[in-house]
């Protein structure tokens, strides 16, 4: 493996016929000495300035090999062979001299904790040397396998892909196998496969280094991948953790298990495993094809592509509630583990089961056999704005908590016979308590009567009408008209707001402007109004107000958060965007 | 609604009824009112089942004094649950003064609510654990050792049962129901469901609770002739019939068997050293007979024998197998017997008549022994008090065996296979005793109730079944679907992307062309349709086969940018999260594709209903497995008695699971869904020809020799076409939709014209 020696032309365009010579790869060099002494063509280059490799397909003109200085402008160090045999085998051992200086010129550069372990690569290469001894007593097979793990920090993008897929392919052709771990997946490996998780947060960093825990969990991917059972089956005897990946993972069992029992019941097929007496042991017909018997008892799960693209679907729906910064693995493991648990507390069984069933008789109903079915809702054309007003008032106050006290039902009933024997039992206090030290002082009790007085004058009013008439009939007419107008215009003005967002084109970008000018001064309005009402009315009117203020302050708000990000980004528009 | 079929006042639970809903009660109500049989074919999404419901239940309501009973027999348990669903809005409609009951029935295991029984994973054991505190002799123990645990919902069932034997109010009651009800009074469920099946209207179970003599005799022995049965989705019928006369037997039986009756000896020698009285009754007893068999321990009751008719429940066991340890020593000779035959090279295939004699001549056991080795095993095992009985299920599946090959002569055959024949390099021998008739199965069903419906959206052709299933109905119809728009768009697809064919046939199904045109297929479909889209594949590792292939090319990452993909697996309980998942997915929005295979659980029995489905694929015919020695041997009986070609019947089979599959998108006629048969051996006359009317119907001429981007086209078409407002009654002069006032108005007509 150290050395390779190989006929090759060097050249240093890929047209011209090149000088024959023997190209000769150690470990960090690569020399190439022409046949005839005098070319001036000889070479001696530190593998380390060589930044990849490319070479051309097995089967075309030419078997070409290009060692590159800069991927990005081209050129570097052309060798030709006779043929492709040849050309591969120092194709591969290139590929697995870059593939370590790569990990290892990575770990140089940043010193991020992450990546600090990702040195341990050149360690891994060390561990996989060994390794690779046993596994290929296992493989019987004489090619070389080396794992390379890097664990890049940019994010891939790949989050919907299923986990399986990321092994980036077996390449045969330069016999390396390559995962590559970004953030992304790490965070989709702990989501999907809940025994890996666990694991992680059992082992690292106690036991062992994050690195290595990666190692052993792409070996037991590549393990599981080659479908090499007894390899399978023969390391995990060796290594419980590894054995870890490869056993049938128990809490996605247990969580089954607890699932299936929420499940529709019109769905439920578990529950005709119950039912159906035919699938005693050897009743019924097996051997006709139909049915496909599975042999369960390999202690290493068969995990297979169906169940992992199951799985990967069902967390996909779940849906990431992480808020955390994708980046650091344990914290994302630690912050995945609470999530879980708090959504494993909210459950609740009997909701659960009154909910069900009301899905079950809906699912039944045949649609267009029934009249249908009016679900309540309020028109968005406004042709009543007072009528849309009072139906969108307790709405508002609702959202605004209790506070909206002074509207609160109050129960005035009393009869008299009551009414009697209340003050009968204030009076006979007085007389037992006597005059002497009053209760109340003076001049409280005064101001009390005062607010009573007032209280009840303005209950009676508001009494004599309608028990529907909301605050509004009370306050007086302009200042009805003007707060219905404005609650008419605000909701027009922001229901043209919202639907302009996202702004992808100029005549939205104006709209908005225009709208927002718009609000601002209904704003200022609505301040004015607030003060310049007559104090009795002014608590209730704030109370009115109120929404429409938070509506319109809920608009500034991503206006300016819009503008910022905006801002933020000027550098780089976005396609089609105008200013 | 209210309205008059005749002299039967119907209720039917909706406002508006379609025309061929009110055609199929008419006819429904003649077979019941000449007490015959009927067969009854009616598209899918026509709400056939609801029509069904509100019928006889109106029927029934209307002549109270005929105490008629309804069976409803559903094939799973979540059909069930449906069914109850429906009932349970239909009892919303019925008049105030109807004191109904319906309930569903299942086994233990979805009933029963003792924690310590529940705790059992499989069906047997949790069987075996109720018996472990129920069975009469352990219950007599614990009355005078308390410490001897027996089951307190059980005890206080009884306790309430023996007081008022009507225990449950009116009304309708889902596996859930009475699981509540049992938790709330206290009372055990499953013995309460199966004590009120006797005073119920309504009974919603499993085919297997009438079809499979086991279950047969001990459930739904009671049931009187007065009964309507009625086989929902019975288009599978004679597979189930079948299934349920068919044992095999393996080396992991027999050696099973051995231990089981090494144990026998074991308990038998224990009884005679310390109550040897107890065997010499039961000697006494099967000197009379076994029909002292009947006033068992309810408790006790056990799966019963699997053929007997009831003229040799009433002889004697013979002399020679009365003794315990003379059946022993019977069942020890069998067992070897079988051991040796299963040590064969070679495939052998052999009838009833000539397997009886062989045993009779190497083994020295008569057809009579044979014939009642189940039952004299229950009386065994019952004397000797046995209550683990999920340990005793291979010397059971022995017994079953001997006493099928004793009772029938014919409609069976023995195969002996020495390996699968698709992995001849594992030896797995097995004996096989299969089943070809499906009318042995359902006779005593047909001979004993007055009334047999059986009905599906798909029984085409529909001269078939009475052959098939060996009877004569009254009223043997099929009803087509009369539509108010073109909601269903079938397409058949021959050709894919690059106009090269499409199909699973044999030579091609590897075929990497075939499998990326399949995938880009499938591709172009989730990027155009919305919602839910349901894939069916011939077979379960023909599935596995294509989901790696479209792994490994990428195709199923695409897939997955337009919809999560979800995947029938054997594992049920993974299958059911997965359709779980996938509703949500539908729901949510999201949108979802479902991977599921043709004869799978899923085609049996879950909808993808609305938008739950707006398109299935069905990628090639769901052939059966022809190398299979049980279907030739099928087939050849089929042949010579039926006279039943053997490609009219595979392709009749193959079709029928494909309208089934593709069937299930359907559930209204304000639904709509497309079909895509992927395979250019549909657009063949004779292939195609067998598809349900319903579905031809609205097969054009134009859609019959597809390629991908024609399909998507129509697709496209048609799924705007849909998007458009219609009028749901009907436009022009065919009304599609009846209201109450049409109804009474077509009465009237009909007075008119006498």
């Amino acid at each position: 493996m150290a050395v390779i020696n190989m006929a090759a032309r060097y050249k240093t365009t890929v047209k011209e016929p090149g000088i024959p010579g023997v190209l000769k790869m150690t470990e960090d060099k690569v020399i190439f000495s022409p046949h005839d002494p005098r070319s001036a063509m000889k070479l001696n280059v530190d593998f380390r300035i060589i930044k990849g490799h490319k070479f051309s397909k097995d089967g075309s003109k030419q078997a070409l090999l290009n060692l590159t200085k800069d991927p990005e402008k081209g050129g570097g160090y052309i060798f030709e062979f006779d043929n492709f045999s040849d050309r591969n085998v120092c194709r591969d051992f290139v590929g697995k001299v870059l593939g370590r200086f790569q990990a290892g010129v990575l770990s140089k550069q940043q010193d991020q904790p992450v990546l600090e372990k990702a040195a341990g690569s050149g360690h891994a290469e060390q561990l996989s040397v060994t390794e690779m001894e046993r596994r290929m007593k296992l493989l019987r097979e004489d090619r070389i396998y080396s794992m390379m793990i890097l664990i890049k920090h940019q994010s891939s993008g790949q989050g919907s892909k299923v986990l399986c897929l990321q092994m980036s392919g077996q390449q045969l052709m330069t016999n390396k196998v390559t995962f590559s771990l970004t953030p992304e997946i790490i965070h989709q490996i702990f989501a999907e496969k809940p025994a890996v998780h666990r694991a992680f947060l059992n082992l690292v960093p106690t036991k062992m280094t994050e690195k290595d825990f990666w190692t052993k969990y792409c070996r037991a991917e590549y393990l599981h991948r080659t479908k090499n059972s007894v390899a399978a089956a023969a390391e995990a005897a060796e290594d419980e953790e590894l054995a870890v990946f490869l056993m049938h993972d128990d809490i996605l069992a247990n969580e089954a298990r607890n699932k299936i029992r929420r499940v529709d019941p019109t769905l439920d097929m578990e529950a005709d495993v119950g039912d159906d007496y035919i699938h005693l042991p050897d009743h019924g017909i097996l051997r006709d094809g139909s049915k496909e018997i599975v042999d369960t008892e390999n202690e290493i799960a068969k995990r297979t592509l169906s169940q992992d693209i199951n799985r990967h679907a069902a967390v996909v729906l779940e849906g990431r509630a992480l808020d955390v910064e994708l980046g650091d693995t344990r914290t994302v493991a630690e912050a995945l583990a609470r999530s879980k648990q708090e959504s494993s507390a909210e459950i609740s069984d009997e909701n659960g089961n009154l909910e069900r069933q009301i899905r079950v008789s809906r699912m039944t109903e045949i649609e267009d056999l029934q009249d249908p079915i009016n679900f309540p809702y309020a028109p968005l054309l406004i042709k009543d704005p007072r009528q849309y007003f009072d139906s969108q008032q307790p709405n508002a106050l609702k959202a605004l908590g209790d506070s909206g006290a002074g509207v609160k039902p109050v129960d005035f009933s009393l009869s008299t016979e009551e009414a009697y024997i209340y003050l009968m039992r204030q009076i006979s206090e007085v007389k037992a308590r006597g005059l002497k030290s009053p209760v109340v002082q003076p001049e409280a009790a005064l101001r009390v009567l005062n607010g009573l007085n007032q209280h009840l004058s303005s209950t009676r009013y508001h009494l004599g009408k309608n028990p529907q008439e909301s605050v509004l009939g009370r306050l007086p007419n302009w200042t009805k008209d003007e707060l219905l107008h404005h609650w008419t215009s605000i909701q027009e003005l922001l229901r043209h707001f919202w639907s302009s967002y996202p702004i992808t084109t100029a005549y939205l970008y104006n709209k908005v402007q225009r709208l927002k000018d718009a609000m601002a001064q209904i704003y200022q309005k609505l301040q004015d109004i607030k003060e310049s009402v007559p104090s009795d009315f002014r608590h209730q009117v704030s109370l009115l107000v109120q929404p429409m203020l938070q509506a319109l302050d809920a608009a500034f708000g991503h206006y300016d958060n819009e503008q910022q990000k905006k801002s933020g980004k000027s550098g780089n528009k976005a396609n089609g965007f105008v200013q | 609604m209210k309205f008059q079929i005749e002299d039967v006042t119907v209720y039917f639970p909706y406002e508006h009824i379609y025309p061929e809903q009110h055609a199929y009660m008419v006819d429904l109500k003649r077979a019941l009112d000449a007490r015959g049989h009927a067969l009854l074919e009616m598209p899918t999404g026509t709400g056939k089942t609801a029509a069904l419901l509100s019928l006889i239940l109106s029927y029934s309501l209307s002549h109270p004094s005929s105490s008629l009973k309804f069976l409803y027999c559903t094939r799973t348990v979540h059909e069930m649950e449906k069914t109850l669903a429906e009932l349970r809005l239909l009892f919303s409609h019925l008049p105030p003064s109807s004191p109904l009951l319906a309930l569903g029935l299942s086994s233990r295991k979805n009933l029963c609510v003792n924690p310590a029984a529940l705790s059992a994973s499989s069906r047997d054991s949790v069987d075996s654990a109720c018996r472990r505190l129920t069975a009469s002799w352990v219950r007599s123990a614990a009355a005078e050792n308390p410490s001897i645990p027996t089951c307190e919902f059980f005890e206080s069932f009884d306790r309430a049962a023996a007081d008022n034997p009507v225990l449950l109010p009116p009304g309708v009651y889902t596996l859930q129901d009475l699981r509540a009800f049992g938790r709330e009074k206290g009372w055990c469920p499953y013995f309460l469901a199966r004590q009120m099946i006797r005073y119920a209207n309504v009974v919603v179970y499993s085919y297997q609770y009438l079809l499979d003599p086991k279950v047969a005799s001990i459930i739904s022995k009671e049931m009187q002739r007065e009964c309507v049965v009625v086989f929902d989705e019975a288009h599978n019928i004679d597979n189930v019939c079948i299934e349920a006369l068919s044992v095999s037997v393996r080396k992991q039986t027999l050696d099973g068997a051995s231990r089981n009756l090494n144990r026998i000896a074991q308990e038998i020698d224990r009884f005679k050293a310390t109550d040897a009285g107890r065997l010499r009754a039961e000697y006494n007893r099967l000197v009379e007979g076994l029909a002292q068999r009947g006033n068992l321990a309810l408790t006790d009751a056990w799966l019963a024998n699997p053929a007997l008719p009831d003229n040799i429940l009433k002889e004697a066991v013979p002399g020679n197998i009365r003794r315990a340890e003379h059946f022993l020593a019977v069942l020890r000779r069998l067992v070897q017997y079988l051991k040796g035959r299963l040590q064969a090279e070679n495939v052998e295939t052999e009838g009833p008549v000539a397997f009886v004699a062989s045993v009779n001549s190497q083994a020295g056991i008569d057809q009579k022994m044979l014939r009642f080795c189940y039952d004299r095993l229950h009386s065994l095992i019952l004397t000797l008090e046995i209550t683990d009985t999920d340990e005793f299920l291979h010397i059971q599946t022995v017994c079953d065996f001997a006493t099928l090959v004793g009772t029938y002569t014919r409609g069976f055959s023995i195969i002996i296979e020495p390996f699968d024949e698709r992995m001849p390099h594992v030896p797995d021998p097995i004996l096989q005793l299969s089943c070809h008739d499906a009318s042995l199965a359902i006779k005593p069903v047909f001979d004993r109730f007055q009334s047999v419906v059986i009905t599906s959206g798909t029984l085409s052709p529909i001269d078939l079944y009475p052959r098939l299933l060996n009877f004569n109905p009254v009223i043997s119809r099929s009803f087509t679907m009369s539509l108010t728009r073109d909601c269903i768009c079938p397409m058949v697809l021959t050709r894919g992307s690059d106009q090269l064919p499409v199909s699973t046939k044999f030579d091609m199904r590897s075929d990497p062309g075939v499998v990326r045109n399949y995938g880009r297929l499938l591709l172009e479909m989730v990027a155009a349709v919305p919602d839910g889209v349901v894939c069916f594949f011939v077979s379960y590792s023909y599935m596995d086969g294509i989901v790696n292939s479209w792994n490994e090319m990428g195709i199923l990452q695409d897939v997955m940018q337009h919809k999560l993909v979800f995947i029938e697996t054997q594992d049920v309980v993974e299958t059911t999260l997965a359709l779980d998942n996938y509703r949500k997915a539908c729901d949510c929005g999201r949108g979802a594709v479902f991977f599921s295979v043709a004869r799978g659980k899923v085609a049996e029995g879950i909808d993808f209903d609305r938008h739950y489905g707006r398109l299935v694929i069905m990628f090639g015919v769901p052939f059966q497995y022809t190398l299979s020695r049980i279907l030739l041997a099928r087939l050849e009986y089929l042949r010579e008695t039926f006279q039943i070609k053997e490609g009219d019947f595979l392709t009749f089979d193959a079709l029928r699971q494909a309208a089934q599959c593709v069937g299930r998108v359907i559930r209204s006629k304000a639904d709509y869904g497309m079909m895509i048969f992927a395979d250019k051996r549909y657009s063949r006359h004779d292939k195609r020809s067998k598809l349900p009317g319903w579905i031809l119907s609205h097969l054009h001429d134009a859609h019959l020799n597809l390629s991908t981007d024609m399909a998507l086209h129509i697709a496209r078409e048609f799924l705007r076409r849909m998007a458009q407002p219609y009028d749901k009654t009907g436009s022009g002069g065919k009304k599609t939709l009846l209201s109450q006032e049409d109804l009474a108005r077509m009465a009237e007509d009909a007075m008119d014209m006498y």
